[in-house]
């Protein structure tokens, strides 16, 4: 996303100048970055960048390692907006003077406890696992108040994308993206800056999962290595996966989110179609993402990647045997462009219908397909439109108790429940909201990178 | 194009273009730098010749038009320009180099390479001749216990008006602080400091508000540092006259 930020007092624009005698003096007292160049005459570069900055440079001696004549920072400003060089000044660490942040829970990820009545929802803004009553409804805007929260820095969550409860005990299973390599696991009750009552160390980039309660397993989509990994329902800490789908033939392609079919045995698996291949020998890295290296059944990662190998491909739904490993082929592919498929990002199964629900990101909408769908298919139903509140939708469950559908909508502070068969302009059956609806969303969601635009001062940040 | 994992983006104001590197596909996608919605890129750079293995970062030399692209032990030079499946012009690679590339930037005034990594489990920048290719030592390093540069943290920026690198450090690695620490700060470097150096200034901490500093870029116009944070899930902006 990028965001605008108001600048309260820009500086008068300066003129480009540099001359041969004077260019150190120059870039001493002109600040800019350099940009457009052209050589006059005098065979001195100028650079001229929008219409307010300057950088203008002529080529210094090779290797002269006296290029640019340190000047040392002025002491009394330094002990207000910094330290000085030598960091033995003990005033306070300088403040911003703005920071973009979003106060409001953005939900990534939901599932229900259908014995105990609450819906889960994970927030990965404010870094929390949030419990609601399932038949919290805000009206007129309100912002719904949850039951419990789970969030902290004891609790190892934080962009937590995949959502688990056990039908059993209601025990909340919450697996991390791309910053903390943990399957985190905590009781029903678990509220505040709890630790996990179980912890698996996962590979890195983990985005969704399913469990498989007949066969006591979990399923995690890897994003960064393109892959399944399954552990055992009680794997803990260190524990190896029991099985790895990974591979070209496998078609998976930066995929994120899992669904089980248990009847027919099958998975289904969302793919937003960016990948590499991967081979097995010595990594060319020193250091392969995950820290799994050794372990059994560990996806293969960046450090086996084969260069040049990458290709971005349509997205896709993959389907497999649920047992498949290696590389295996999908037994189906559901991809093309009357899928409508635009970063599918979670998906849910409705075994009663035998139907496919996709939170389709970037197309707002829920796509509906039958579960036997195959090729460049047409879903049967879409969810689409500003009745239904659908804005970049990462979330879905299927609540077969209560013939409902659930989607968290990372895009407007908002989780909403449907009825199971809902089609089109739909208005959802109630809504959880995190934030007042005039509240904007900024969807910033693990910041890492950033760039400044001064031409349209704007500053990028890619999420 | 774009996935939602990116590590790095450069605005080129020269030629008003962003490019963003696409780990997954291997790829370094050019888009126009109003680029709204669902817009294409307006270049791709990906392929069996590019040698693109993880490109999880880069820098723009808008001067010169190319691209530098780390990987580890190496670092890949495009032309800027380029599009499709092409060759690097360049490769400095070799255990000369001392390379454990995770990040770069580019001085296109002095003509340096300013590139940031770990090797052996410490954190380094080393600065090197920006046409330097092959098994090349670099002219200066900076690292050491003295300098603070326990972990790069993200993509940095070099301010060749002064001959600067600013970088985003956090703590050592470990299981305590890899969520947040009170380590984080933005340092700022000479880019002619060489060795066991502590940087000339400390923004946003130890001990201030940063809890997991990432990214950093400038904005001199008005003489602010652009800092992204992932545990406070924000974008901060310093204001910082010192360094401009």
């Amino acid at each position: 996303m990028a965001a605008d930020e108001n600048t309260a007092s820009a500086p008068t624009p300066r003129r480009p100048y540099i001359s041969r005698k004077f260019v150190l003096v120059t870039f001493l007292t002109f600040a800019g970055v350099i940009g457009g160049w052209a050589f006059t005459a005098r065979d001195v570069r100028r650079a001229e960048i929008g219409a307010d900055r300057l950088v203008a440079y002529e080529p210094l001696p090779a290797d002269s390692g006296e290029s640019c004549e340190w000047t040392p920072v002025d002491t009394a400003l330094a002990a207000v907006a910094g330290f000085p060089e030598d960091g033995a000044n003990d005033s306070p660490p300088k403040q911003p003077i703005r920071m973009i942040r979003d106060p409001y829970a953005s939900y990534s990820s939901v599932a229900v406890d259908a014995a105990n009545d609450e819906v889960v929802l994970t927030d990965e803004n404010l870094f929390n696992v949030v419990v609601y009553n399932r038949l919290e409804n805000s009206s007129g805007g309100a912002v719904s108040k949850p039951k419990r929260t789970i969030g902290g820095l004891k609790t190892k969550i934080e962009f937590q994308s995949g959502l688990y409860l056990d039908p059993k005990n209601g025990d909340i299973y919450a697996v991390n993206n791309d910053t903390v390599d943990r399957l985190v696991i905590f009781s029903r009750q678990a509220s505040g800056d709890v630790r996990p009552d179980r912890q698996v160390h996962t590979p890195h980039g983990t985005f969704a999962m399913v469990l498989d309660e007949q066969h006591q397993e979990i399923l995690l989509t890897v994003q960064h290595d393109s892959a399944v990994v399954t552990f055992a329902k009680a794997a803990k800490t260190e524990d190896a996966p029991i099985r790895l789908l990974q591979g070209e033939h496998t078609l998976l392609a930066d995929p994120h989110g899992i669904a089980l079919d248990a009847k027919n045995d099958l998975i289904f698996v969302v793919n937003h179609g960016s990948v590499h291949q991967v081979q097995a020998g010595k990594p060319t890295l020193e250091r392969s993402f995950g820290g799994g290296d050794g372990k059994a059944n560990w996806p293969l990662g960046f450090g086996h990647a084969i260069p040049g190998s990458g290709k971005n491909l349509p997205p896709s739904i993959t389907v497999y045997s649920r047992g498949a490993s290696g590389d295996a082929a999908p037994v189906r592919v559901i991809q093309g462009p009357k899928s409508q498929m635009n970063w599918p990002t979670g998906i849910a199964h409705d075994p009663r219908a035998n139907e496919i629900y996709v939170a389709n990101d970037m197309g707002d909408s829920i796509l509906v397909f039958p579960a036997s769908a195959s090729g460049d298919a047409a879903p049967i139903r879409v969810i689409k439109g500003p009745k239904t509140l659908i804005k970049n939708p990462t979330g879905v469950f299927v609540d077969g108790a209560h013939g409902e559908l659930w989607v968290a909508n990372f895009g407007n502070h908002t989780a909403a429940a449907y009825r199971l068969g809902a089609d089109g302009d739909t208005a959802p059956l109630r809504v959880i909201r995190s934030a007042p609806p005039d509240k904007p969303t900024l969807s910033i969601g693990n910041p890492h990178p950033v760039a400044y635009d001064g031409k349209r001062e704007q500053i990028l940040v890619p999420n | 194009m774009l996935g939602r994992t990116m590590h790095s983006i450069v605005y080129d104001e020269r030629h008003d273009e962003f490019v963003v590197p696409q780990q997954f596909g291997q790829a370094i996608l050019t888009f126009r730098g109003g680029a709204d919605g669902e817009e294409a890129p307006i270049r791709v750079i990906q392929g069996s010749l590019t040698q693109l293995r993880n490109p999880d970062r880069l820098a723009v030399d808008p001067v010169h038009d190319e691209i530098f692209v780390p990987q580890g032990n190496q670092v890949l030079v495009f032309p800027r320009a380029a599009k499709g499946n092409i060759a690097p012009i360049r490769i400095l690679k070799g255990p000369d180099t001392q390379l454990g590339a995770n990040a770069l930037a580019v001085d296109p005034v002095h003509d340096l390479l300013v590139v940031g990594g770990r090797r052996g489990g410490e954190s380094h920048l080393l600065i090197f001749n920006r046409t330097d290719q092959g098994n090349t030592k670099p002219k200066r390093i900076i690292g050491g216990p003295k300098s603070g540069l326990a972990h790069i943290s993200g993509p940095f920026a070099v301010y060749p008006a002064r001959s600067e690198i600013v970088v985003s450090v956090r703590g050592a690695g470990s299981e305590s602080n890899e969520m947040a620490t009170d380590d984080c700060f933005v340092g700022i470097w000479s880019t002619d400091d060489n060795g066991d150096v502590p940087p000339r200034w400390k923004i946003g901490g130890p001990k201030g508000v940063l809890r997991m500093v990432r990214g950093v870029d400038l904005d001199p116009k008005n003489k602010s540092v652009i800092v992204t944070d992932k545990r406070l899930n924000a974008v901060l902006t310093f204001y910082f006259p010192e360094m401009f």
